[in-house]
């Protein structure tokens, strides 16, 4: 093909290019240099440059509580979320049926797609004083009256793992999809038994996918919002409302746009850190 | 053996509980949306379909469903035109930089919900005061921010399909004299639509289950379904916002095994 026809093709991204640069990119831009300004009751920004919003993130007692709080829980989730995703990544991606395999992708898959509302309302459900777990232990005996399930930290971890399962899932079954099964069958060929293999062979070999799936569910944990507002109700404090409310509610413009981009940066960095790891199919 | 397969018969154990886990909330919703009682007791002293018929005739979920489905619809069409001749440039016309390029395309799927959506507003408001044009709360706002949550599934699910379609075909059309436009829509087209519907399909179901984007952006009587779940769940949990959420794991059920159908999901994750 000619060079100039190549010219002429690859033209064609550039409208895609122009929505993402206009609407996301641009968007990012302002909200880094508004992170910048100074909140004022009367003209709401004052138009200055310090990083006055920053140092308040960290010394005020109020927001240290909240980004620890973010990263406390987020930690947590990560972590149940790697031990529970790795036995299921690994029979998705040893499952011979590929019939059932597509089954349990599309399993795997529905209660990602369904979107946050529809999760946290299904676990308010289940949770709440007069839910589905409280009925449970109550007819096994296993309680006396009620607990307090919902709108505490444990609620949030609990619906946060199942949000995250999915992604983590999905990430680790591409890298253990990769990896030949004839390494397995040579370690159990040497004697050893199945856990042992999978410990000393599948283990080190998908610790990309590892590295990768902790990082997007921490990405995803710190940065999520119906979560902590319907499971872990006002008191609980973390990063997500925390820009809602400085935004859309306190009309705290600077501010709101400093804790946006505290976000932004540490999912930034665990991104470049998961895709330094893999090269990701889809998430 | 006997250790063995007791082992095996654990882990499938583990397996299964742990699909459960995330599976059986969705169920117990699905199940509760029957109850005959307004307030929620295990088991139920009956079962009704009435809820069904109180959340269709609630404004607030019947205008948001009305919404989502327009919002989806408009911004899955959009992104089809945006990102279908976007893969195409990337996969057919390899020019410098494209992978700068395509990880741009894509970088709307890697940007915290939140902060994007906090972003576009701010972005909209102030656009609004230097051109006087309104964003913020319209239905073409949110259609722009939708588009951009669809464009990336568009772009990989396309570029997918290009990638593993080979391009003798396309080769031999050009040789035979077609041009450019005849050799996309009679050859490159057909060999690509499953991937196009499965993109389609998937900027549906991203723009639909959309919460953290749309939470700036909508307004008064212009609100999407998963806002005006959320918006009720703040207040009250019951039967009828069961009804909500089942419609809603219906729809997107059905879309997924839909596209399902043309792109084999366990070939491509």
């Amino acid at each position: 093909m000619r060079e100039g026809r190549n010219w002429g093709g690859s033209a064609l991204v550039v409208p895609a290019l122009f929505l993402v640069a206009a609407f996301l990119l641009a968007p990012l831009a302002l909200i880094l240099r508004y992170s910048f300004d100074k909140y004022d009751p009367v003209k709401l920004m004052l138009g200055i440059f310090s990083p006055g919003n920053y140092v308040q993130a960290v010394a005020d007692p109020f927001y240290q509580n909240v980004l620890s709080t973010t990263a406390y829980i987020a930690a947590l989730s990560t972590v149940i979320v790697m031990l529970l995703a790795f036995p299921v990544a690994y029979y998705i991606s040893r499952v011979e049926s590929q019939r059932l395999r597509g089954w349990l992708i599309i399993l795997t898959m529905l209660p990602l797609l369904l979107g946050n509302a529809v999760r946290s309302a299904a676990w308010m459900i289940v949770m709440g004083t007069k839910g589905v777990a409280n009925a449970v232990m109550l007819g096994v005996g296993l309680i006396e009256e009620p607990i307090k399930i919902l709108y505490t930290p444990t609620a949030v971890v609990i619906a946060l793992v199942s949000v995250l399962l999915p992604f983590a899932i999905i990430t680790l079954q591409s890298v253990m999809d990769a990896i030949p099964t004839s390494l397995e069958e040579a370690g159990q060929s040497l004697g050893h038994s199945p856990l042992r293999t999978v410990f000393e062979v599948v283990l080190p070999l998908a610790m990309p996918g590892v590295v990768a799936a902790a990082a997007i569910s921490f990405a995803l944990a710190m940065n999520a919002y119906a979560t902590p507002v319907l499971i872990g109700g006002p008191t609980m404090k973390m990063m997500g409302p925390a820009v809602y409310d400085q935004i859309a509610k306190a009309n705290n413009w600077p501010f709101g746009s400093t804790l946006a981009c505290i976000l932004m940066v540490v999912t930034l960095v665990l991104t470049v850190l998961s895709t330094r790891f893999l090269s990701r199919k889809y998430f | 053996m006997g250790a063995l397969s007791l082992g095996r018969l654990a882990y499938l154990a583990l397996v299964v509980a742990i699909f459960a886990f995330v599976i059986a909330p969705l169920l117990m919703i699905v199940w509760v949306s029957f109850f005959a009682e307004k307030i929620l007791s295990f088991p139920p002293t009956g079962y009704t379909l009435s809820w069904y018929a109180r959340a269709s005739e609630m404004a607030d979920f019947a205008n948001g469903f009305l919404m989502s489905v327009k919002v989806g619809l408009c911004a899955t069409l959009a992104s089809l035109a945006l990102g279908v001749p976007a893969a195409l440039a990337i996969e057919r016309f390899p020019f410098p930089g494209r992978e700068t390029i395509r990880q741009t395309l894509l970088s709307p799927m890697y940007v915290p919900a939140i902060v994007a959506g906090a972003a576009v507003y701010i972005y909209f408001i102030e656009l609004e005061i230097l051109t006087n044009f309104q964003l913020a709360a319209t239905f073409t706002g949110l259609v722009i921010a939708h588009t951009l949550v669809a464009l990336p599934w568009t772009l990989r699910l396309v570029c997918a399909s290009l990638v593993s379609a080979n391009t003798i075909s396309e080769e031999a059309a050009r040789s035979l004299g077609a041009n450019a436009l005849q050799t996309f829509f009679y050859v490159t087209l057909p060999i690509i639509r499953p991937g196009m519907i499965a993109a389609a399909m998937f900027s549906f179901i991203a723009s639909f289950s959309d919460l953290e984007k749309s939470l700036f952006l909508v307004g008064p009587g212009k609100t999407t379904l998963p806002i005006a779940i959320l918006n009720y769940l703040e207040w009250s949990l019951d039967p009828t916002i069961a009804a909500v959420a089942t419609v809603q794991i219906f729809i997107i059920g059905a879309a997924l095994i839909v596209s399902d159908r043309f792109v084999k999901l366990g070939k491509v994750f």
